[in-house]
Formats: structure tokens, C-alpha cells, sequence
């Protein structure tokens, strides 16, 4: 039963998936700052006579998303054509899916331990996007534009399209579904989820609960490029459509858009034209039915969840909820330091260290984790060189630089900056002798005095300097000096 | 009549055909006559037959995910109505000036 | 060695062994051409120009001993609503009057690949739409038999080019009956394959479901010619099957037709058919029984009911999605709009004729929100029910004999002030495609005014050989159809 006036979120969420070609034709998906129109055929631009055959690794990628969301998968799903006029869409319909979609049901986790919750989801299905609208107006809105031109090359890519339960209680949660859904997208390498760059976009349906708990009038919000757009527009929404019933209207339902710049939904201008799809079944399209076997395989490919990662880097090396979560966000990051670790690396030192120097090299060379030019091999015996105490942090550090601007193996960056192995002779280890010669005055007595038969007071000396020299000496120089020094007084 | 002349208009909008006052008289003649015919498989019983049998398709042929580039870019725009450069324009969207 | 009046198997033949040049060839077909156009008009766009390159490029061929195809050398015509690319492709429709597709259809290549020549593309009723070819935006085909009368549609011209003798073969689509009817009417054969034998690739759409290219012939050796060259699978037509094809050629050996069964409809024995008609099937049915086969009854009760109203609510309603694409953005007429809706509104208004805006409505209403289910969904289901029926009967018998159409060929402008009444001549053809079967019409001789007979052969799916193999034996008793216009062509 849901409190009166408590909001109602539900999500729908469209994917771009990183397939080489789009969905029903063999053109390229890499639409972004390419010529407009060059990456078209007969089939993506509508053309007459032209059909449309499904691309495989679109029903691969989805089906990984629908089985890492523990959806039901359909064996037999079709395809129906959504029917409209607007210049972006070639065929005046778009290719998608209605009555029969490829998932159902299954659920995304949000939260962590006792705050951790399941946000049911209703379907996933797939469809093919439309092509991009430039428009003539100088603020490059429609509002104002006498013309407007079409780019189809982004028509045809395919997208999946994710719906959940309208059981998102908060803008807050709202946000965290985003956050995980991308992270999940990524680390199955299904998408880039690139909100900024339009692969993955989210609408939303807010709504407030009525007095008697229903459901109330939901209002659709688009046009949130961002996570914190998406928080602020829905946080704004719920506060707009409370003053809308608290002044004894009631809430229109319409279609909203977040304008950012302002900080307000805005509605559309203009008679809304109620829609009319006219959906019927693809006749060009065979219904889909998925190979004996092919979900099993898809198993094969599922990556551990990024939850599942994260409870592990916590349970299993004790790292801290923030530093898991930080480790856990991008998939090459999580497998860099699981690398690092199998490669004999201290975790919470590696963890620590990735946090700051490696990450502080990705953003400042604007790189992904993919490109860093230090193999978790080399960054994790360079790890180990400050564990074992033969690289002073402040060195090291220097040395991991070295590593990465001219791209250096350890040895030969180590070398560079004269830190070779740093064993301690001559005036330097007399020096290491000195200080704790002047501290151990006792043990120095009892050996003077013959008080040490067994030399197990000498053993001591020559362990502390051992000790202080952080186990760059050479031990047998050690206990030569130390007789020396000690038989000659 | 079954349909009225508002809905043949309705119809045409969601078509966007447009069509003349007289063509609208005709066409409301044209699908009300033809409404009778439909009215014909009523008499049938069909309650457990699937709408969507179709016997005559193999199951779902799929295409591996290669890029195949085509030359026929030009040809395409060239036939375009009004083409602008790369662009296939339009005019304007919005059927209000007044924004 | 005179072309015309060849076969295009024999035709084939005599190209390659150099018996006649296809420039010869092809030159023959122009003159026939040029000769009775002027009275028949079966072509929008004639291609003389790049057919005598393309028969100088194949006589290079032949003279250099390459193969140059199993089609080499063959002038063909092709339906108007096939892709050609560069070249001027109107579905006979204003709409489309200056379009030039950037691509060919998949079964251009395939002729094209096999060396055949295509001379021209031929007029028809506009988008498909139409029995008669009278929906042209352009002109009207006048049937060869009688200039008086229509050549059937929509793929009129086609059938009436082969009538004529311009070119031994002639593509066409038929969707409810567009290849079969007008075959029948202009004394030819015509035959449409399964569903999902031969590519779609190209071809532009009218009712996916139901749509489908074949060939026009005035041999039986010559459709199944056809049919090798035209039935490869087509990754680009996600509705072409993938099952591997016979050679069609190979079925037509057999001398007699022992243990053929064949089922005649109860339910068609009272559908008011001309005399004419009645006799032929009659005359047709002597010529199987002679050559072995049995009679059979079957019943398909719900496809006289159901048929017509079924398939007027489905075609209607895919093609008028399929017909949305046209909107003066992308290709084809545009009228000057100040907004985007008007340029759709008035684009389509003027661009589409009459029958084409009636099954575009009709379309839309059946589809729309409120109507689906009372329309649509019910119609769907009345097809299933009609392709049960077939199968049903398909387990007693391997082919079935009808009519083509209940009537010889109209006057020009007889069925124009109704277009339900016109409707009515594909009672026959359309429950064929509404099933996905393949079925033949052939002419079984001529009328005492002159004008052709049709009847038609169905078959089970992918029973393609049945037909042509029945239609074969009466070939060898009729003989093949004459030429309209006789001599050289005859």
C-alpha cells in the first residue's frame, strides 16, 4: 500500500549495444562525428523494396543482459512495427518489439547490505533507433527552426530497451538504478552506457500516490543527459506536481522536458496529438525464435556482477565499502586489481595505490584503464618493492611516473633514477651503524664486558641495523663491521 | 453508416493523406460498403484459431555482425527532394510559427 | 534464324551455340516492339539503348567461348515495381514518376547475372493495387486479344509484352492474384511461386505477407527457366526460405501423369463462372484424365466466405504501412510546404491515385486503435484457418484445378465506378496467397469471340513441380499459346 502523496518512479531505459553493425542492416554503428549519411544503405534509409534481417550479436548481447538481470528469456519473441510519421524514422515505422519481448521479468539490485533492495523490471526488448535531427534555428532547438535536416546513421542502431516496475520510491534511487544499470552494461560489454554521448538515455514516469494509495497521474520526463540531471529533474517533478494537487488542481499527463539550464520539466507546446502506433507484426520479420542451447551459451560469457565483485573485494581482502566501490565501477579497473593481486601484490596497498596514482593518471590523460601503459605485473612488483621496504613511497611514486611517461619496465626505471637496489655500504651504513650503536649502549656493554658467549647479543646489533638499513645491507659486511668496531674498543 | 465523416477524416489524418471534401464522401461510401464484406467473417468461428500461425517461414535467419560498406550513398541523396549537402532537409517541423 | 517465336530455352539454346547473336535477338524484340506499342502500350520505361550495350557485351562474351549464362541473350520485360539501378522505377505511380533507386533488386541481378536482357519495365496498376492495370497514373495496357478490353493486373504490361511476343519472358508480382489473372487474360502463362521462393529484395512492397515475383512465359520449359534462375535463397529477405531448390527444368520429363491426384472445390462449383470458363476447366480436366490422373473432391468452406473479406483487410492493412515511406522527404514527388505536415498531407494527396488512397484508409482503419482487434486480429485469424483448410486437403491430393477468375477479360472502364465489384475477380486468386501456395495459370485456348481462357493450377507448398509437370501434359495436347497480333511473333 503506498502512502499518500509518496512518489512513484518507473524507468525506461534505452541501451545502444556495441555491436560493429546495426541491427537490421550491415551498416557501421560508429555514428559519432561521422559524415552525416555515410553509414546508410538501401535498408537503414527506408528505401523502397528494402527489408530488414536481424543481426546476431544484437539477440547475443541482449539475451546477457536479460539473464545478468534474471529475466526470463522468450524462446519464440517477435518483432512488430510501431507506426508514425516523423522525419527521423525512414520507414514511418520503427522496427521494435510489443506483445512478445525478448525478457521479462527479472530485477536490479540497489543498495548495500541492509539497505540493499530489488527494483523489479518488467520487460526488455529490442528496437532500432532513428536517425538524428540537426536543427536550422541558432540554439539548435526545433522550436524555433524554419527547416531542419536529417542524419540517418544513427538510424538502424540497434537499442534495447529496458523497463522497470513503476517501485523506485526516490530521485535518489532513481539515480543508483542508472548507476548500476550502466555499470552492468559495461561490465557485460554490451554498451559504452554513455549517457553523455546518447547510449544510454533514460525516460522517466513520475507520479504521485493518491490518497487511497493508487497510482496517480504519471507524467513522462526526458531529456536528462546526466546522473545528476536525471536526480535534479525528478526531485524538481515531485515538487512540481505536489504544488499542482496541494492548489486543488490535478496533474496533467503529458510529456515533460528537463531543461537543465533552468532547472525546470517544461511540458510541450502544442496540442498533444494522442498516438495512434497502429502496432501489428513485422511481416518482413520471421518471429525469433533462439537456437536449442543458445541462452546456455550465453551463460558462458557472464562476467561476475559488479555487486558480487565488489562484496568480495570487501569480504576476501578487507577493503573498505568506498574503496570496493570505486575499484568495482569499471570493469578493467576491478580486473587491473584483481591482476595486481594474483600477481602477489598487498590489496589494501594496492587498492590504496590504484585509487590514487593510476586513477590520478587516467583522468589526467583522459584514458581508459585499457590504455595505461603499466601492466598490473609491473605496478604490482613495484608494489612489492615498497612492501619489502626497498622502495621509499616517495621514490617509488617517482619511479611508477617514470613508468608511465615513457612507459619504462621497473628494472630500467629504477635504474634511471639511481634507486638501484639501494644496498647501504661504506660511510652510509656506518652512518645506519652509528645511530644504532649510540641507541643500544647496553647491549654494547654486555658484549665489552664478556657478557655475550653465544653472540646472541651481537646477532641482535647486527639484526636492528639490519633493520634500520630496511634490509639493504649486506649482513656479512654488517657483522664484519660490527666486530671491528666493537673488538677494536 | 458505420463510419462517420469525421472518422474518414481521423483516418486520413493519421495517414497523412490529404483528401478533398468530395473524396471524403466517396471514401466514407467506399469503406462503409466494404465494412459489410468484413462483416462477413463474423459468422465464422474462429475463437481458438492462433492469429499468428504462420507456416510459410523458416525460423529466424540471422546475419553475423560484419560491416559491409555501400557505394550507393550518392545515388540516394542524390535523389532527394531537397537535399542539403550531406542532409536530407525538411521544412519546418512545428506547424505553429508562434513559439 | 528469326528470335521471335523462339522459346527462351530455345532461344538460350541458339545464342549459345551462335546460331543467332543476342544483339540480333535483342534487336527483334525492339521491332516487335516498336511495331504494336502504339496500339498495346505495355511499357512506362523502354531500355533499348542499355539493352543493345548489354547484348553486345554478352555476344563479346559468347565470342570469346565464356559462359554467358543459362538466360544469355533473352530480351525480358520487368514489372515497373522492380528496382533497377539508375533507372526510372514508378510502381505506375505518380508518387514515384522521377524516382531512379540507388540499388537492384535481388532478382534484376539474378536475370541480369544469367545474361538475360532486360528491354523494358512495364506499366501496371499502381503500387499493385488493381485488377485491371486501369490504376496506372499513366496510361492503360490494352489487352492484345481485344484493345477494347483490359489486360488484367496489376502486372498487365508484363503479360501483355509476352502476349505480344516483345520478349519470351516477363517478370511480374502478384500479391492476390496480379500475375495469375492477367496471365489468364492475356493468354499466357503466369506462375506465382510459394511464399518465400524467390527474393523480395527489391521488389517494392505492396503486402509483405502476401507478396511475390514470378515469371510470365508462353512455355512451360520457359517458367521453369525462370524458376532455376530466379529461386536462390537471399540473405537480404529475411522471408526467403533456405531450403535448397530443385532444378526445375528436371521435372518435366515425365510422359504421363499416373497416379496424379487432383481435387476440384465443391464449394467453387457454385461461384458463378462464365461458360467459357466451366469448358475449359472441363477440356483441361479431359487432358489430365488422359494422361493418368484422378479426380478428386475436396472441401474449403471457409475460403469462399472468408477469403475476399480476409484478404481486403490484411493487404490493406500492411501496405498501408508499407506505403508511409512515401512522404516527399527521402525520394519521389514533394510538393513545396511551408511545414512538415503539410508536405506529408498534400505530397501524399496528390502523389497517390484513387484506389491506392481507398486501401491505404481502409488500412489504416482496420489497424487503428479500436479496430484492431474487430478487424485485424480476426482476419488473421481467418487465414490461419484458410491455410488449414488447403493443408487439409493437400493430404488428399497433390495439386488442385480452378478457374483463374470468374470472368474473360472486361471492357476498359467496366468495374471502375465500383471498386468492390472489381474486387470480386481475384475470388479465385487471392485465398492462394492469403495460404502461401504456389499455383500456375495456364490458357486453355480461346474463347468463340477470341478471347483467351485461363485455369489455374494450385499446389501444396514447395509443389512447384507437381504444377509445372501437370501443366506440361496439357502443353503437349493444346500446344503453346499463340502470339497475339501473329506473324513473326506467332
Amino acid at each position: 500500500m503506498r502512502q499518500p502523496g509518496s512518489a512513484v518512479i518507473g524507468l525506461e531505459i534505452h541501451v545502444q549495444l556495441a555491436t560493429a553493425s546495426k541491427l537490421f542492416c550491415a551498416c557501421s554503428t560508429d555514428y559519432i562525428g561521422a559524415v552525416p549519411n555515410t553509414n546508410v544503405c538501401p535498408v537503414c534509409l527506408g528505401q523502397p523494396g528494402s527489408l530488414p534481417v536481424i543481426n546476431a550479436r544484437v539477440v547475443e548481447f541482449a539475451v546477457r543482459t536479460a539473464l545478468a538481470l534474471g529475466a526470463r528469456v522468450g524462446q519464440f519473441t517477435r518483432f512488430h512495427r510501431k507506426n508514425y510519421f516523423y522525419p527521423d524514422l525512414p520507414k514511418a515505422y520503427q522496427i521494435s518489439q510489443y506483445d512478445l519481448p525478448l525478457a521479462e521479468g527479472g530485477s536490479l539490485p540497489i543498495g548495500d547490505g541492509k539497505e540493499r533492495r530489488a527494483i523489479p523490471i518488467t520487460r526488455l526488448h529490442l528496437e532500432e533507433d532513428a536517425g538524428k535531427l540537426v536543427h536550422s534555428a541558432a540554439d539548435g532547438r526545433l522550436g524555433h527552426s524554419e527547416y531542419s535536416m536529417v542524419d540517418y546513421n544513427r538510424g538502424g542502431v540497434p537499442l534495447m530497451e529496458i523497463v522497470s516496475e513503476p517501485e523506485i520510491a526516490t530521485p535518489a534511487e532513481a539515480r543508483e538504478y542508472v548507476a548500476r544499470l550502466r555499470q552492468l552494461v559495461r561490465y557485460l560489454g554490451v554498451s559504452d552506457g554513455d549517457m553523455e554521448k546518447g547510449s544510454l538515455r533514460v525516460d522517466a514516469n513520475v507520479s504521485l500516490s493518491r490518497k487511497d494509495g493508487s497510482l496517480g497521474t504519471k507524467v513522462e520526463v526526458k531529456n536528462m543527459n546526466s546522473l545528476r540531471a536525471l536526480e535534479r529533474a525528478l526531485e524538481y517533478e515531485i515538487v512540481r506536481q505536489a504544488e499542482v494537487l496541494a492548489s486543488g488542481e490535478s496533474v496533467r499527463q503529458e510529456t515533460r522536458h528537463w531543461d537543465d539550464g533552468n532547472g525546470v520539466t517544461c511540458g510541450t507546446r502544442g496540442k498533444e496529438e494522442a498516438h495512434d502506433y497502429r502496432y501489428f507484426p513485422d511481416p518482413d520479420l520471421p518471429p525469433l525464435v533462439l537456437p536449442a542451447g543458445f541462452v546456455e551459451k550465453q551463460l558462458g560469457f557472464m562476467p561476475d556482477m559488479p555487486w558480487v565483485l565488489k562484496e568480495r573485494f570487501c569480504t576476501d581482502w578487507g577493503l573498505s565499502n568506498e574503496d570496493a566501490s570505486v575499484l568495482t565501477e569499471w570493469p578493467g579497473l576491478a580486473r587491473y586489481m584483481e591482476e595486481c593481486v594474483r600477481c602477489g601484490a598487498n590489496p589494501l596497498r594496492a587498492a590504496n595505490w590504484i585509487r590514487t596514482e593510476i586513477l590520478r593518471v587516467l583522468n589526467e590523460r583522459k584514458i581508459p584503464i585499457e590504455k595505461i601503459s603499466v601492466s598490473p605485473e609491473n605496478f604490482s612488483a613495484l608494489l612489492t618493492k615498497v612492501e619489502g621496504g626497498d622502495l621509499s613511497t616517495t621514490l617509488a611514486k617517482k619511479v611508477f611516473d617514470l613508468m608511465v611517461s615513457e612507459g619504462l619496465s621497473l628494472p630500467v626505471a629504477i635504474d634511471r633514477l639511481g634507486a638501484s637496489s639501494g644496498k647501504l655500504t661504506g660511510p652510509e651504513l656506518k652512518a645506519v651503524m652509528d645511530r644504532v650503536l649510540e641507541r643500544e649502549t647496553s647491549a654494547i656493554e654486555e658484549i665489552r664486558t664478556g657478557k655475550d658467549p653465544k653472540g646472541k647479543k651481537r646477532g641482535f646489533l647486527c639484526g636492528q641495523i639490519m633493520r634500520e638499513a630496511r634490509g639493504q645491507a649486506d649482513p656479512g659486511e654488517v657483522a664484519k663491521m660490527i666486530g671491528e668496531i666493537l673488538d677494536n674498543q | 453508416m458505420a463510419v462517420s465523416k469525421e472518422e474518414v477524416r481521423h483516418i486520413a489524418l493519421l495517414a497523412r493523406l490529404h483528401v478533398e471534401e468530395d473524396e471524403i464522401q466517396s471514401l466514407q461510401r467506399h469503406l462503409n460498403g466494404i465494412l459489410v464484406h468484413f462483416g462477413r467473417l463474423k459468422s465464422l468461428d474462429l475463437e481458438k484459431v492462433d492469429p499468428f500461425a504462420r507456416e510459410d517461414l523458416d525460423i529466424t535467419p540471422w546475419r553475423e555482425d560484419t560491416v559491409v560498406p555501400w557505394d550507393g550513398r550518392e545515388g540516394a541523396l542524390s535523389q532527394a527532394p531537397r537535399r542539403e549537402g550531406d542532409y536530407f532537409r525538411v521544412p519546418r517541423i512545428l506547424e505553429n510559427e508562434d513559439e | 534464324m528469326n528470335s521471335l517465336g523462339l522459346t527462351a530455352t530455345d532461344l538460350a539454346a541458339a545464342v549459345k551455340n551462335r546460331e543467332v547473336t543476342a544483339a540480333e535477338a535483342v534487336g527483334a524484340s525492339i521491332g516487335r516492339l516498336a511495331e504494336l506499342e502504339g496500339k498495346v502500350h505495355a511499357l512506362l520505361t523502354p531500355l533499348f539503348d542499355r539493352a543493345l550495350a548489354r547484348a553486345s557485351e554478352i555476344d563479346r562474351k559468347i565470342g570469346k567461348g565464356e559462359d554467358a549464362g543459362p538466360l544469355a541473350g533473352v530480351p525480358v520485360v520487368v514489372k515497373d515495381n522492380l528496382c533497377m539501378k539508375g533507372i526510372r522505377t514508378t510502381c505506375g505511380s505518380r508518387i514515384l514518376e522521377k524516382w531512379h533507386p540507388p540499388y537492384d533488386a535481388t532478382v534484376i541481378r539474378l536475370l541480369e547475372e544469367a545474361g538475360a536482357v532486360i528491354i523494358g519495365k512495364a506499366n501496371m496498376d499502381e503500387f499493385a493495387m488493381g485488377s485491371s492495370t486501369e490504376n496506372s497514373a499513366f496510361f492503360t495496357t490494352n489487352n492484345p486479344w481485344d484493345l477494347e478490353r483490359v489486360p488484367g493486373g496489376s502486372s498487365g504490361g508484363s503479360a501483355a509484352a509476352v502476349a505480344c511476343g516483345y520478349a519470351p519472358l516477363a517478370l511480374g508480382s502478384d500479391t492476390g492474384g496480379s500475375i495469375r489473372q492477367p496471365a489468364a487474360f492475356c493468354g499466357v502463362y503466369g506462375l506465382k511461386p510459394t511464399y518465400g521462393l524467390v527474393s523480395r529484395y527489391g521488389l517494392v512492397a505492396f503486402a509483405s505477407s502476401l507478396d511475390q515475383v514470378g515469371p510470365f512465359a508462353r512455355s512451360v520449359d520457359d517458367l521453369a527457366l525462370a524458376l532455376d534462375v530466379l529461386s536462390t535463397p537471399d540473405p537480404a529477405d529475411a522471408t526467403s526460405s533456405r531450403r535448397s531448390r530443385p532444378v526445375y527444368r528436371a521435372c518435366l520429363g515425365r510422359e504421363d501423369l499416373k497416379g496424379l491426384r487432383v481435387g476440384v472445390v465443391k464449394e467453387f462449383e457454385a461461384y458463378p463462372v462464365q461458360a467459357e470458363i466451366r469448358e475449359a476447366l472441363g477440356r483441361v480436366e479431359g487432358i489430365l484424365r488422359g494422361a493418368g490422373a484422378e479426380f478428386l473432391p475436396v472441401s474449403l468452406p471457409t475460403t469462399i466466405e472468408a477469403g475476399l473479406p480476409c484478404y481486403y483487410i490484411l493487404a490493406p492493412a500492411e501496405a498501408s504501412s508499407n506505403l508511409a515511406r512515401y512522404d516527399g522527404v527521402r525520394w519521389g514527388l514533394s510538393v513545396e510546404a511551408e511545414h512538415l505536415l503539410d508536405l506529408y498531407m498534400k505530397t501524399r494527396g496528390e502523389g497517390f491515385g484513387a484506389e491506392v488512397k481507398r486501401r491505404i484508409l481502409t488500412g489504416t482503419y482496420v489497424l487503428s486503435s479500436g479496430y484492431y482487434d474487430a478487424y485485424y486480429l480476426v482476419a488473421q485469424k481467418a487465414r490461419t484457418q484458410i491455410s488449414r483448410e488447403f493443408t487439409e486437403a493437400f493430404r488428399n491430393v497433390d495439386m488442385l484445378l480452378m478457374p483463374t477468375t470468374p470472368t474473360l477479360p472486361f471492357r476498359k472502364g467496366e468495374n471502375s465506378e465500383d471498386p468492390i465489384q472489381m474486387y470480386l475477380s481475384d475470388v479465385f486468386t487471392l485465398p492462394v496467397n492469403l495460404a502461401s501456395l504456389p499455383a500456375l495459370s495456364l490458357n486453355a485456348g480461346n474463347s468463340p469471340g477470341g478471347l483467351p481462357v485461363g485455369v489455374q493450377f494450385v499446389g501444396p507448398r514447395w509443389g512447384e513441380e507437381t504444377l509445372l509437370g501437370a501443366a506440361k501434359a496439357v502443353e503437349r495436347v493444346l500446344g503453346k499459346p499463340a502470339a497475339a497480333f501473329g506473324g513473326e511473333g506467332a
